[in-house]
Formats: C-alpha cells, sequence, structure tokens
C-alpha cells in the first residue's frame, strides 16, 4: 500500500523524483526482498515479508484448515476456521489474514489451535442441516471432512425439541446453480469470486448474526460466463450443480484428464464418467492456461454429448433422406466419389472441433488424390505473410503474461464470450495490476472499465500511423509492457487483410521500443480450437470460390454453415463425418459417424499456439469411430493407402510437419515478426468500416458449436438470460 | 550415544525418510530442503536414541536400495498377455487437486495409468462391465523416475505427464480489501 503512492508522486513530478543512486537502490531492494525466518511447528522457512502464516505454511507442507480462504480470491478471515498458535501472543490468530513476523513461532497443532478449531467446528455445525445423505456435495465436502478431522468427537448440540436450526430459503440465481442455502457458512467465497473474478456485482450479504443470509436481494440470475466456478468454490453443499444434481457420488465416477475445445483457450478439464457416459466436467489446475477456473460452455455443455449424435453411417437415398447403412456401404459410397472427382474439383472443409490427427490424414489423403483444396470454415487473410509464419496468427504473449500487461488494447473482439478465461486474466490485471484496457470495436460489456477509442477501422489504421491524437496512442506509446489482441471475426471482413496489417505495424512498432525484449506485443485471438492446428498443418483458411465448382465436398465436422446446398452445384456429393447431427449433416450424403472429444485421444491446439492431447473418458456411441481412424480406411478403399497404422505413426507423421504439433503442454516462442511486418506493408490500405463482433450479449455465448447447440443446459440458459432481461432489475 | 546420533545422521540421508510430507495446502509444489541446512538440531525420535547398535545397522540395510547395473526387461516372464504390453500406453502423471475441495491430501505423489477402454452397462444388474482387466490398475510411485523404471522394466510404452501448477508465491493482504486507492477495494460483503 505504500509503494503505490509513492510511484505516483515519482510520477507527477520530475522535481521531486529521487536521485539515480537511490533510486537504483531502491530498485534493487524491491527485486529481492529480504526474507525472513519463521517456524511453523518448528520447522524454519524463509518467506518475503508481508506473508500470511497460512501461506508460510503451506511452503513447508503444513496444511491449516480453512473455509473462506483461497488462494486466488481476497483475503476474507470470517470464518476463523484457520486459528492458529503464535508463542508470545495472548490469543491464538487467523492464519490467513495474519502476517508473519520475524522469528515467530508458530503450532499448528497445539492444544490451544485444535481447541480453537474445535470450537469453530462446533459453531459451524450448529445451524448446518444434517442432510449429508442427500447433499450433492456428500463425499467431495470441505465440511464433512473438516469435521471428521478437526471437529468435536462429542455434540453439545440438545435440541431435542427441533425450534433451534436455521433455516434459509433458497435463491433462484438461474438454471446452472442449485441453491441451498440453509447449508451456507458465510463463507463469502461465491461474493468474492462475483465481484473479484467474474466482475458482477451481484452476490452479497444482507441481515447480521443468525439473519445473515447471502445472495443477490433481489431475485436475479448470475448473469456470468464464469457462474459454474462458484460451485466449485463453495466448501459445502449451498451451491451445488442443477444439471448434475442427483446424479452420481464422487467415489462412483471415474475422473479422466482432459482438454476443452469449446473455446480456442484449451482449458485443461477433468471429465468425470460412469456407465459410458459422461456426468460433468471439472476444471484442472494449469497456471499457463485456465488458472483453476473453467468457463460455463465448456463445463455444461457435456449434455450435449448425447444428444443429436451421429451414431451409425448414413447414406441418402432416392428420395433425399438419410437411411442408416453398414459402415462398408458408406465407406465405399465415399470412396467412390472421391475417385471419380477430378482432383481440383474436391474441396474439404474443417470444422471448428477437429482435432489435429483428423486434419492431417485428411490433407494427406487429399494431397494423395491430387487436390490442394483442403480448407477451414473460419476465414484468415492469405495476403502478405498470410498463414506461413506462425506470429501472424497466434496469441503471441501468451495467456498467462496478459496478467503482467500494463496496457491491453482490444481491436474488434469482445474477448469475455470469445475466450472468457482470457477475460479473466485481463480482468485480474485490472484490478490487482492497476493495468488500463482500451477497447475499438462495438461498445460491450467486459466486466471491467475501458477505454472506448471508437468503432471504426480507420482508428486502428491512425494508432498504426502513429498520427491518431487520441490519449490512447500516448498510453500505449509509453506503456512497459503493452498487449494488443485482434479478434479473428475482423479478418473475414473485406478489409481483414488490412486491418492485420495495420495492427501488426502498431505492435511492431510498439515492440521495437520496449526495453524488455523477451515481451510479444501482437496478437490474434482465434475463435476456434481446430483454427491453429489447421494453419499449422497448412490448411486453406477459408473456402470460398472453390465451393461454387465443387463436384465432392468433404465435411469433417463443418457445422457452422459457411458449407449450404445453395453455394454448391446441385450434382455435388456432400460427405460429412462428424459427431453431431447438425448444419453438416443436413446437407450430406454421406454420413460418417465420428468421436467427439472425449471420445478419442486427440491433439489440439490451442490460441497461443500449445499442443495439448485430450483423452478417452467414454467410447463413441454406437458404430462411431475415431476421427482419423475413418479417413485411414476411406483412404484403403479410394486406392492410396495412408502410411500409418496406429496413432503413434500418425503423431510421428505431425511431427514431421511441425515438431510443434506433438511437444505437448510446451508453447514454443515465435519470431519472424519483423518479416510478417514487411510482407504486409503493401496491404496497408485505406479502411472505411466499422469493426462488429458476433458475440454481443450473454445470450450469444452459449450455443456457438455443434455440442452447445444440442446441449439443453445451454438451451435453458439462453432462455434464462432472456427472461432476465425483462425482469425490472 | 554418538554412535546411535552418528546413524540417525546418516539414516536422514537416504531418501526414504524424508519423503514426501503426507499433505501442502497450495497448489505452490513445495520444496524438500536439504535437513542439513537447518539451524535447529535435528529432532530425533526416541525410538532412534533407544535403539541398539544391531537395530540401526539392520534398519539402514532394510533402507538401502539394491541397484542392478543392467536394463532389466521381465515382460517375457510376467505372463501378462503381449496385447496389454503392446498395444497399450501408460500415461505416468500427477493427480489433480479436486477442483470442489480446498484440501490436497493424496495426491503428492505419481501414479501410472492405461488407456480408458470400453466399458458398458450390464444389462442384467446396470452394473458397469468392462473386459480390460488393467482398467483399475493404478499404481502410485513417490517420483517420475521410479514410475518409468517400473514400465520399462515391464517393456510397457509410457510417456509423462507434467502438471503445470508451479506458481510464484504472492503474499496476500488482508489491508488491500479497504484501501482507498485500488481498484481491490470490495464494494459488498
Amino acid at each position: 500500500m505504500l509503494r503505490q503512492p509513492l510511484s505516483r508522486a515519482l510520477a507527477l513530478s520530475p522535481s521531486r523524483v529521487a536521485p539515480l543512486g537511490i533510486r537504483k537502490f531502491a530498485d534493487q531492494v524491491q527485486a529481492q526482498p529480504d526474507k525472513i525466518e519463521v517456524f511453523i511447528d518448528d520447522k524454519p522457512v524463509y518467506v518475503p515479508p508481508g506473508t500470511t502464516i497460512l501461506q508460510a505454511a503451506a511452503q513447508v507442507g503444513v496444511e491449516i484448515p480453512r473455509f473462506c480462504y483461497h488462494e486466488r480470491l481476497a483475503v476474507a478471515g470470517n470464518c476463523r476456521m484457520c486459528l492458529v498458535e503464535v508463542e508470545k501472543s495472548p490469543k491464538p490468530a487467523a492464519a490467513c489474514a495474519m502476517p508473519v513476523m520475524k522469528g515467530m513461532r508458530v503450532k499448528t497443532d497445539s492444544d490451544l489451535t485444535r481447541k480453537a478449531r474445535e470450537g469453530v467446528m462446533e459453531f459451524l455445525l450448529v445451524n448446518h442441516p444434517l442432510d449429508c445423505p442427500i447433499c450433492d456435495q456428500g463425499g467431495e465436502c470441505d465440511l464433512q471432512d473438516q469435521s471428521m478431522a478437526f471437529g468435536s468427537d462429542k455434540s453439545r448440540f440438545t435440541d431435542i425439541h427441533f425450534s433451534g436450526k436455521r433455516a434459509v430459503e433458497d435463491k433462484d440465481v438461474g438454471p446452472l446453480i442449485k441453491t441451498i442455502m440453509t447449508r451456507c457458512i458465510h463463507c463469502t467465497r461465491c461474493i468474492r469470486f462475483a465481484s473479484e473474478v467474474a466482475g458482477v456485482d451481484d452476490f452479497g450479504t444482507t441481515g447480521r448474526g443468525t439473519e445473515m443470509q447471502v445472495g443477490t436481494y433481489v431475485e436475479k440470475m448470475f448473469l456470468s460466463e464464469l457462474s459454474g466456478n462458484i460451485i466449485d468454490l463453495c466448501p459445502v453443499g449451498a451451491l451445488t450443480s442443477k444439471p448434475y444434481s442427483f446424479a452420481a457420488r464422487p467415489w462412483e465416477t471415474r475422473r479422466i484428464d482432459s482438454v476443452d475445445v469449446l473455446d480456442p483457450l484449451g482449458s485443461n478439464i477433468v471429465v468425470a464418467t460412469r456407465t459410458n457416459e459422461v456426468l460433468r466436467i471439472l476444471p484442472r489446475t494449469n497456471e499457463e492456461i485456465n488458472e483453476e477456473w473453467l468457463s460455463d460452455k465448456s463445463r455444461f455443455a457435456c449434455d450435449g454429448l448425447k444428444r443429436q449424435r451421429l451414431v451409425t453411417p448414413m447414406l441418402a437415398d432416392s428420395r433425399g433422406n438419410l437411411t442408416p447403412v453398414e459402415w462398408e456401404d458408406a465407406v465405399v459410397a465415399a470412396a467412390r466419389a472421391l475417385r471419380d472427382c477430378p482432383p481440383d474439383k474436391l474441396v474439404a472443409v474443417a470444422g471448428e472441433l477437429a482435432d489435429a490427427e483428423s486434419l492431417i490424414a485428411l490433407k494427406d489423403l487429399f494431397n494423395r488424390l491430387g487436390s490442394e483444396n483442403v480448407c477451414t470454415e473460419q476465414y484468415f487473410p492469405l495476403e502478405g505473410a498470410g498463414t506461413d509464419l506462425r506470429s501472424s496468427y497466434l496469441l503471441n504473449t501468451k495467456i498467462a503474461n496478459v496478467e503482467d500487461a500494463d496496457f491491453v488494447l482490444l481491436i474488434g473482439t469482445n474477448v469475455r464470450f470469445e475466450a472468457p478465461l482470457l477475460n479473466a486474466r485481463i480482468r485480474k490485471a485490472f484490478v490487482h495490476k492497476e493495468t488500463d484496457i482500451a477497447l475499438i470495436g462495438p461498445q460491450v460489456d467486459l466486466t471491467y472499465d475501458y477505454m472506448h477509442v471508437g468503432d471504426s477501422a480507420s482508428v486502428v489504421k491512425d494508432l498504426a500511423s502513429g498520427t491518431s491524437s487520441h490519449e490512447v496512442m500516448k498510453r500505449l506509446e509509453n506503456a512497459k509492457r503493452p498487449v494488443v489482441i485482434l479478434g479473428a471475426d475482423q479478418l473475414k471482413t473485406p478489409e481483414g487483410a488490412a486491418l492485420l496489417a495495420y495492427t501488426q505495424e502498431l505492435a511492431l512498432r510498439l515492440q521495437d521500443k520496449l526495453v524488455d525484449k523477451e515481451w510479444k506485443v501482437l496478437n490474434v485471438l482465434q475463435r476456434t480450437a481446430s483454427q491453429v492446428a489447421a494453419l499449422d498443418l497448412g490448411y486453406r483458411a477459408g473456402a470460398g470460390a472453390q465451393l461454387a465448382a465443387a463436384r465432392v465436398v468433404y465435411l469433417l465436422g463443418a457445422d457452422a454453415g459457411l458449407v449450404t446446398r445453395e453455394a454448391l452445384p446441385k450434382d455435388c456429393v456432400v460427405i460429412y463425418q462428424g459427431h453431431h447431427g447438425d448444419a453438416g449433416a443436413a446437407i450430406a450424403d454421406v454420413v460418417l459417424p465420428g468421436a467427439a472429444y472425449t471420445e478419442k485421444r486427440a491433439t489440439y491446439v490451442n490460441a497461443e499456439g500449445r499442443a495439448q492431447q485430450t483423452w478417452p473418458a467414454v467410447t463413441p456411441p454406437g458404430k462411431a469411430r475415431e476421427d482419423w481412424k475413418i479417413i485411414r480406411a476411406l483412404s484403403e478403399v479410394v486406392g492410396s493407402r495412408l502410411p500409418y497404422d496406429n496413432i503413434d505413426e500418425v503423431r510421428t507423421r505431425l511431427s514431421e510437419v511441425s515438431p510443434a504439433l506433438v511437444a505437448y503442454g510446451e508453447v514454443q516462442d515465435n519470431n519472424y515478426f519483423a518479416q510478417a511486418r514487411m510482407l504486409s506493408q503493401s496491404l496497408q490500405k485505406p479502411v472505411s468500416g466499422k469493426l462488429d463482433v458476433q458475440l454481443k450479449k450473454l445470450e450469444d455465448y452459449f450455443m456457438t458449436d455443434s455440442i452447445s447447440r444440442a446441449s439443453p443446459t445451454m438451451a435453458k440458459c439462453v432462455q434464462a438470460v432472456l427472461k432476465q432481461k425483462q425482469s425490472p432489475y | 550415544m554418538f554412535k546411535a546420533l552418528s546413524a540417525t545422521t546418516r539414516l536422514s540421508r537416504t531418501t526414504l525418510s524424508r519423503a514426501l510430507p503426507s499433505f501442502s495446502t497450495s497448489s505452490a509444489r513445495l520444496a524438500i530442503e536439504d535437513p542439513f541446512s537447518k539451524k535447529e538440531a535435528p529432532i530425533i525420535d526416541n525410538e532412534t536414541v533407544l535403539a541398539l547398535p544391531e537395530e540401526i545397522k539392520e534398519k539402514t540395510v532394510h533402507d538401502a536400495t539394491i541397484s542392478v547395473s543392467t536394463k532389466v526387461d521381465v515382460s517375457p516372464i510376467t505372463g501378462v498377455p503381449e496385447e496389454h504390453i503392446k498395444t497399450r500406453r501408460v500415461r505416468i502423471y500427477q493427480q489433480p487437486k479436486n477442483a470442489m475441495q480446498s484440501g490436497t491430501s493424496n495426491i503428492h505423489h505419481w501414479e501410472m495409468e492405461f488407456d480408458t477402454r470400453q466399458r458398458w452397462e450390464n444389462p442384467l444388474m446396470g452394473w458397469t462391465s468392462t473386459g480390460d482387466p488393467l482398467s483399475n490398475m493404478k499404481v502410485q510411485f513417490a517420483t517420475p523416475d521410479e514410475a518409468i523404471e517400473h514400465c520399462e522394466k515391464n517393456g510397457l510404452i509410457w510417456y509423462l505427464d507434467v502438471p503445470k501448477v508451479q506458481k510464484e508465491l504472492k503474499p496476500k493482504n488482508y489491508g488491500l480489501n479497504f484501501s482507498w486507492n485500488r481498484r481491490t477495494r470490495v464494494s459488498t460483503k
């Protein structure tokens, strides 16, 4: 707290700036603060001053029980469960809020500490209902565990007339979160999450003492794209998952670590399954991507995996209706269509959920047939450096580093809905690091204050050329670690190439002046999980002109509605391979059922260029098969056999194309920024259009791909948000 | 007495006596420091002090590891069907913390598991069936090296999945809730 005003004062008046020598010294001290020694249970530990007892104890592996304290939220200090004895202190201290002092001796397992914990547990349990047998938190409840470990062995609760326990009315906060408020122990984690991380300051407490209630005061839905996280945060069963309610106990489920594909960030997840059915999806900690949060679409769209599935191969009959057939018939029909077609009239279109293995198999097959028409649905300008240099289509700053930025410029992107957890990072920087944010594009609610610079593309041009007189220009020039994020949606427009060129110009101009040479400024935020892998593999971005003359179109999960029957010639054969009966399957003549991301071992590359793999949690339904295997089988029937028989061989092929695609979990630094800038210089044409984003409001966020469109929970969310809009609150 | 003490210090050099603590609180991995860097005298439990020299010797022998110089592959004689050795992949990983709870007990070890195979609901009883004998085999190890060694010995194809949980320690401050000029100030409670 003291540092902030001091640094501000220094920045304000140059006359009061301390002499150079002193400042240097102060810098050094700040960089390496003296660590102080404290003793936790007689174990010495060195920690920086200001660390709390609880954090110091964690350093030596001593776990202090807690309910309200959470690593990623502000300190509340209201549950008192973390009381510990500090030597020479008359009273026990709350470890979560008490900073350590030099030579402090903390006893976390003394009689006094144990007595204090027992007392706190007793008070908490006085009003906590004994409904563990019907509580969804049962088996993974902090209160249950801690009362076993630290609670009293006998009860002094003598209310045999059943007059006493507090009862609280349940709140309705939307279709995702079930509330049983009688179970609430007032840890306020949900309140802090809502106001700090989600940026929706709707939760709070009302009343005092026994009458205290956590809620929204008026009945209101929790309008956030990160709302599911408060279910995880709740240490008791007060907030539980509505779609998962009464579905399973934690010990019945199998947990398989995997990766999410419903947004471009590739959040790490744990898929809980039972009897070949995905029951729920939980986040898995990955400090470099999602910390320990997960967005609502990734978490709750999993019921879409059971609906609208393609379970059997299908062929269109004489009347144009799709009828179920055996694999052999479908593969032969597809192979015949591919073989009889002239190579220049073959087109493959990859959709947003395609994995790298099936992408490479499809591209290899098409190349063997003599066709180069392999494209993605999402467009990316091919002029200039195009997709040849990896730096021009990735998040080069990397998700975790966005936290350290001191100025963020968003161009034509609504990060909040396109990549919710990236937005949570930006908000974290906004709250904790005083980072300022500017936005060029339509005014949307990003959950934090930002400078709106306008929504016309010419603003980007002015900033790039340095002729802008806007305040943002000055801020960008002065920033030590600026970040510029361009939304990939803008690149679809005719002015996309120019916009990318200007953004590159602006970012590189800023980057050249930075002291920190490692810092990357330029970022392009892709919209889908498959795009980066497809571009890495050499797919052409965007299918357009080829479609009009196509004789055979192979859709690999292309469901975004880019390919329509109207855009194709009448006699064109459409082969659809994918897992959901959506837009793609509706226009298909041959349907080959594939596996969804929870059903296959597959590689996905996230928006930063980090390759990650999913693990099969369940088996594909019916006759559906893993995607690369379908293409491999097809290649044999077509007569140009692909040279890989198992997934390791496919991955060897992937690594031949780009070693980054199999370096799981790692992300490489990108280069050739200057070359990309040079190549795009000729594209800096005048721009006049307005920037627009596809996802503007919360109701647009929930259903964006074939899985979430099939999910009833997501449909309920859209309805609930629209209903909330009608409400006066 | 001196003998007993020196034996204890020798004991503490072996990996077993300073195995991982059973729990820790944060996602920050705890650094196990060398007991010799401690400023205080090590606390020696009574058992060690009272033990006879023979007993100490015996314990040292039991704790010691035997190293074999040549690579051992026991897969031809274990009787495990070739299908389960050649076609399966072993993932060596650290169990993630359950997102629903704050405790981190029982996850400070490394595990190996085989890839998931088909499961189905038994039509008679509704139980979940599988034809995979290795589906429940999760073996725990203290370090990834041990797990790798075990897999190589059994001729299994393994790969290591290292979680990204390293995090620098940022001191938390209760006062930030009330700071007048920062955005961390809380509006509601």
